[in-house]
């Protein structure tokens, strides 16, 4: 039961990792973002149920972890909008200040 | 021992408080500046006194005393002083011959700005040719030695705005220096080859007299040379005698101080003082006498052909400390001690006559002078005093020391009896000539106005004459009275009727000829100059000496720091700038990868996370 | 005994600047003459304390009663233990203080030229308050350089020596002060960096200490410089035992290729900072950019750090491979001694002179350790404190004539004899001090040095008397083109020293004199902390 679980998060993981790294929107970028956490949460309320020492700390876990992600999530987009009033786009590529 | 004897160590504090005072004082108070000087060397010399009159006594024992000065685990360093009759003669010479030439230089120097400067140097000078006079041991001897070149260096370049006493300063500094180092290495071997490590005289008398076998003949020889060769540097002998007519810069004095009485005098003191080391090895004693007979001679024919009054008697001194040299080498200590005591006075009274002069025609070539003789008594009749001597014509005190070293080598090496014979004619030569050019003839433009000098510098010149004229019956060959006193009557005096009849008859040849060409000018030496130019030029310029250092050392010194320093720019720097640029270039590459993209960094991250797992997971499927 | 043995004295001494940088914080940014006299004080302070440690310093006894020990930070290691016993794996990082006779003399030498420095910083002419700043924390990391006997601490502290540096030759020094800075930092950065791989071997083989409280064992890790040198002399310790001996695998075992290694190591990290021959270049550009204050304490102090790390690290903790390679120490100390003099030679600007000097120098303390006896370690470690007050006269005495002919260019300089009669005194006598005049403080570490390597390599020690004479040349040659000889029209008007330049010239130089006449003063202090660390040095020699 467990390997399903774990397949799905798995899965959701590496969309999220790909959107995330590749996609040039920032806007879909934090949306992959939100995709890898809750494969985190799927992972910890799978093990909470049918883990080897099955406990409820896993799902407060992911309660947690929800409630930070929104919070990031809040985060994330207000420094968009911020970036997106400068520079008028949400694209990526174009954020290269670290440069220099 | 009486109290006078230990206290002697106070000798040289007094011209060190009259330098400190000096010093301290700055430029102004010019009379009491001068007055601190005499002072000091004043109360030194009557200290010695004190001490001469109290060892003239027969039988005096040696008294030594030294302190440690520096202990290194199981090695120590003292330093010390002692007293023995040959330091209580040197004492007395020195403290008085600068006690003189400071009385003069009241005189001489009143006008220069800096006057109390030049007393402090002087007070520093005589204090450290006193320590080296009484140390009892080599390192407080090199010490001191290396202090007495440091004040002559000082007093040589005492008019330092002239470039020409600038070089000369420098030129004796190093020159010395590397007569120094000879003196170093010796007191190098000495130390690691000495029972104990001991390094006083007594210590090294005992052992090398003893012949105790502690060290062997290699090694003796080779330390007795090293001795020789910082003797050469400081006492002038060919071929480190380069320094010593360019040290004529210095105000006249000085010259009469340092470069004829006494600092020179320390490289023949040196030997005199490690005598038992050259006296077992026949090797370095053939050695002395054959470099101090050259140098006599050689000396005394440049001396021939030099105009400036004080380079003449510049190349004299060289060529008097050859004679020393020579008597030391052929194992007459006494000789060698005797003329160095003489020479002083005679010298001293020369170099300062020969500033009364320059003082009176503000000239220093022989050849612009003339007719000084009615001009000028004083200085007339006290510089032929000193001539005399230096020539050797009884009763005068040249005569009397350079017997005793002609008749040491007429008894042992006729080919050095010769040398010696040959220089005591050039210096009758060279000194007839000088003595007729300045003092005889018409008064030429630069002497028509000459006056005698004030008394405080014929006082000097007076007292210096009355001791060049008696200071050799001390030793006379029926009256070894100075060789039993130094040497505890082993070396006795010796009368030969052909050395004194070969020895005047030469000095009287000179004179004769001199007379004949430059008194009397029935011949002349002008035919010299048409028909052998090049040997004149030779004679004037030295041999070329300078000119051959010039070529041989310092070019290819010169030479050296070039390459090396294009090596350390371009070779060791080259090595660090590619080094360097290396560096960077590798950096510059690197940056190329920060291109600011989040993404693509965190790309690198999740490939560089996959192949950390892939690595972690394939080591299980490995064997 | 005295009070002294009741206070941490030596953390007295250390931290004693600070007080001064608090102050200097505290001050409003235009006070600059509080801060001068803050920075003053400061400094005199450590100066007073170390002589104070001189006076008492029991010559009878071997000076540990001064000896400061602190934990600092225990690191527990994760290494499996022996069921059997109970027992844990720390790594300790401890504060660690002492002298003896090696680090006291050069701690006296520190407090000195830093104070005699601080008095010369009148010459610095903008922001003021992070220099003073820079400038203490620099001395306390020179002194700590000396005192630290703990080899993390003595890395932590040389390194803020480093940062010291570099900020106040890039900020405060002349024309091209940037790139002398990086220069700088990236030499001494090398060789920190490999200082601090042979500290970390050595605290992973001979740091270690086995502690027994109770049935409690714990096995420490620590840089502790007596346990390490305790630790590689006794032959019975860990480091030394085969794994044959121990009959199980040992490894702790230092063996001889690793023992070389870590000789050479040290060798070249405290190399580039003595600086041997061909790792001197960055210190000519030290020399030349560098403020006056800044250049005194370094030519006159670091330098010197490098000489103690090699004697300290490098020779007492390995003798055997020390006395190995005597020979090839000794051709290298000619090797500086002769290049730095011919060099120094064709120098026209007199700052690089100088620099040669000190490299020039630096190799007669090579010839003074490599001689490998009692006589030439007293000789090098005479000559590290001579060299330290007469180049910090030197070059004090070249900032002096700097700040009025705006030059320091041989060519350019002539007669200055005339109109500073003074400076031109000092700065012929600090030169004559150089090339070893006896009765000046140059001449004793000269002669020592000498004559130590005498009786070992005798070639080797005719070859440095050549390089006596140069020395000579060089000096001569550049101190009489600055004072005699004909003075530029220019030059008729420039002052002679003021107060403030002329008592610390005075100092130096009554110092100097004290050294030449009485050189026991150090010598003996010198001899009496070291029997303990010498004897195995030389005590092997003797064996073979």
């Amino acid at each position: 039961m467990l390997a399903s679980y774990l397949t799905v998060a798995a899965m959701l993981f590496c969309i999220g990792l790909y959107g995330a790294l590749v996609k040039r929107n920032a806007v879909v970028v934090l949306l992959c973002l939100e995709l890898m956490l809750n494969a985190v949460n799927l992972n910890l309320v799978a093990f909470s149920k049918y883990g080897v020492v099955p406990s409820l700390t896993g799902q407060i876990f992911s309660l947690f972890t929800i409630t930070v992600a929104a919070a990031e999530a809040a985060i994330g987009v207000a420094i968009l909008i911020a970036l997106f009033r400068m520079r008028g786009t949400v694209n990526v590529d174009e954020f290269d200040k670290m440069r220099r | 021992m009486d109290k006078l004897t230990q206290t002697a160590w106070l000798i040289p504090l007094f011209p060190l408080a009259a330098f400190l005072i000096l010093t301290a004082l700055g430029r102004s108070y010019r009379r009491v500046g001068v007055l601190i000087g005499i002072v000091g060397s004043f109360a030194a010399f009557l200290f010695s006194l004190f001490i001469v009159v109290d060892r003239l006594g027969a039988n005096q024992v040696d008294y030594n005393y030294s302190i440690e000065w520096l202990a290194i685990g199981d090695y120590s360093l003292r330093i010390g002083f002692e007293i023995t009759n040959l330091t209580t003669l040197m004492l007395a010479v020195v403290t008085l011959v600068s006690l003189l030439v400071q009385l003069y230089s009241a005189g001489y120097m009143k006008d220069d700005e800096r006057i109390t400067v030049f007393y402090g140097y002087v007070s520093l000078f005589t204090f450290s040719m006193l320590g080296l006079v009484l140390s009892d041991n080599l390192l407080s001897f090199y010490i001191f030695w290396e202090l007495v070149g440091v004040c002559s260096f000082l007093l040589i370049g005492f008019w330092f705005t002239l470039p020409k006493a600038r070089a000369a300063a420098k030129k004796a500094f190093i020159v010395t220096r590397v007569g120094d180092v000879g003196l170093l290495l010796a007191i190098l071997l000495l130390f690691w080859y000495m029972p104990e490590h001991a390094l006083d005289f007594t210590t090294i008398q005992s052992v090398f007299d003893g012949q105790s076998g502690a060290i062997t003949n290699g090694i003796t020889t080779l330390i007795a040379l090293l001795l020789f060769v910082g003797a050469i540097g400081k006492s002038g002998q060919f071929p480190l005698h380069v320094w010593l007519p360019d040290a004529m810069e210095g105000p006249t004095p000085i010259s009469a101080l340092i470069h004829a009485a006494t600092m020179v005098a320390a490289g023949v003191f040196l030997i005199a003082r490690t005598f038992d080391i050259f006296q077992d090895s026949a090797a370095a004693m053939e050695t002395i006498a054959y470099v101090g007979g050259f140098t006599a001679i050689f000396a005394a024919t440049i001396a021939l052909a030099q105009n400036d009054i004080k380079r003449i008697l510049a190349y004299s001194t060289v060529s008097q400390l050859g004679y020393m040299m020579m008597a030391l080498g052929l194992g007459s200590l006494t000789g060698g001690i005797f003329h160095l005591f003489t020479h002083a006075f005679f010298k001293a009274l020369l170099f300062l006559g020969a500033g009364s002069i320059i003082h009176a025609v503000h000239t220093q070539n022989i050849n612009e002078m003339g007719g000084l003789r009615s001009k000028m008594s004083v200085t007339t009749w006290t510089f032929a005093i000193g001539a005399l001597a230096l020539i050797g014509i009884p009763p005068f005190s040249g005569f009397w020391s350079k017997d005793l070293i002609l008749s040491a080598a007429w008894e042992t090496n006729p080919l050095l009896f010769g040398a010696g014979l040959a220089a005591a004619f050039l210096t009758a030569l060279y000194m007839s000539r000088l003595f007729f050019l300045v003092f005889m003839g018409k008064p030429s433009a630069a002497s028509m106005d000459a006056q005698e000098s004030r008394a405080v510098m014929t006082l000097p010149l007076i007292v210096l004459a009355v001791l060049a004229a008696v200071s050799g019956f001390v030793e006379t060959p029926w009256n070894g009275w100075l060789g039993t006193w130094l040497t505890d009557g082993s070396e006795e005096a010796h009368a030969s009727g052909a050395v004194i009849a070969y020895s005047v008859a030469v000095g009287l040849l000179g004179i004769y000829i001199g007379w004949l060409a430059y008194g009397k000018r029935s011949i002349s030496f002008a035919a010299w100059h048409e028909r052998l130019p090049w040997l004149v030029r030779l004679l004037e310029r030295g041999y070329y000496n300078d000119e051959l250092y010039s070529a041989v050392i310092i070019k290819p010194l010169k030479l050296l720091g070039n390459v090396l320093l294009a090596f350390d720019t371009y070779v060791i720097g080259g090595i660090v700038r590619i080094a360097g640029a290396a560096v960077s270039t590798a950096g510059r590459a690197a940056a190329r990868l920060q291109n600011g993209q989040a993404q693509t960094y965190s790309l690198a991250a999740a490939i560089g996370l996959v192949v950390l797992v892939a690595a972690i997971v394939g080591r299980r499927f490995l064997p | 005994m005295s009070i002294l043995n009741d206070i941490p004295i030596l953390s007295f001494i250390l931290f004693s600047p600070l007080l001064g940088i608090v102050v200097l914080l505290a001050l409003p940014h235009n006070r600059s003459n509080w801060m001068k006299k803050t920075v003053v004080v400061a400094t005199l302070i450590p100066l007073v304390l170390s002589f104070w440690l001189y006076s008492e310093y029991d010559k009878q006894q071997d000076g540990s009663v001064f000896d400061e020990q602190q934990s600092w930070a225990d690191i527990p290691l994760n290494k499996e233990t022996q069921a059997a016993v109970p027992s844990e794996f720390k790594f300790t990082l401890q504060y660690e203080l002492g002298v003896d006779g090696l680090s006291l003399p050069l701690l006296l030498l520190t407090t000195i030229v830093a104070a005699m420095a601080s008095l010369a910083v009148i010459q610095v002419k903008k922001r003021w308050k992070a220099f003073f700043i820079w400038f203490l924390l620099l001395e306390i990391g020179i002194l700590g350089v000396f005192l630290a006997r703990d080899l993390f601490l003595f890395f932590i502290l040389f390194e803020i020596t480093l940062i010291a540096m570099y900020f106040l030759i890039g900020i405060w020094g002349y024309f091209n002060r940037e790139r002398a800075a990086n220069q700088f930092l990236i030499y001494n950065g090398i060789g920190s960096a490999i200082m601090l791989i042979a500290f970390v071997i050595l605290v992973n083989t001979a740091g270690f200490r086995m502690d027994q409280i109770g049935d409690q064992v714990s096995f420490l890790y620590s840089g502790s410089y007596s346990n390490i040198f305790h630790n590689l002399a006794d032959s019975g310790a860990w480091v030394n035992l085969a794994p044959e001996q121990m009959g199980t695998v040992n490894p702790f075992l230092m063996t001889h290729t690793m023992q070389w290694t870590l000789f050479i190591l040290l060798l070249v990290a405290f190399g580039i900072k003595l600086p041997i021959f061909p790792f001197h270049t960055w210190m000519l550009k030290v020399h030349t950019e560098a403020p006056t204050a800044i250049v005194m304490v370094h030519s006159g102090l670091l330098l010197k750090m490098g000489a103690y790390g090699l004697l300290r690290f490098g020779l007492l903790l390995f003798p055997e491979q020390a006395r190995a390679f005597a020979i090839p120490l000794a051709a290298l100390g000619v090797i500086n001694l002769l290049y730095g003099a011919l060099l120094a030679l064709r120098q026209q600007e007199f700052k690089l002179v100088l620099a040669y000097s000190s490299i020039s120098h630096m190799g007669i303390v090579l010839l003074g350790l490599a001689a490998m006896n009692e006589i030439g370690l007293q000789g090098a470690v005479f000559q590290l404190v001579s060299h330290g007050l007469v180049s910090a006269l030197l070059f004090l005495v070249v900032g002096s004539i700097y700040e009025r002919t705006g030059t320091t260019d041989l060519r350019e300089l002539g007669g200055l004899a005339r109109s500073m009669p003074f400076v031109s005194g000092v700065l012929l006598t600090a030169g004559l001090a150089s090339l070893g005049l006896p009765g000046l403080s140059g001449f004793i570490g000269e002669f020592l040095s000498l004559l130590g390597l005498f009786e070992s390599q005798r070639w080797l020690s005719v070859a440095a008397a050549v390089g006596i004479i140069l020395t000579a040349v060089y000096m001569l040659r550049a101190v009489l083109k600055i004072t005699f000889g004909l003075q530029r029209e220019d030059y008729t008007a420039l002052k002679d020293a003021r107060l403030i330049e002329a008592i610390p010239m005075i100092v130096l130089l009554a110092f100097i004199v004290l050294l030449g006449c009485f050189p026991s003063v150090l010598t003996d202090t010198t001899q009496l902390g070291i029997d303990g660390l010498l004897d195995q040095l030389l005590a092997t020699r003797a064996g073979g």
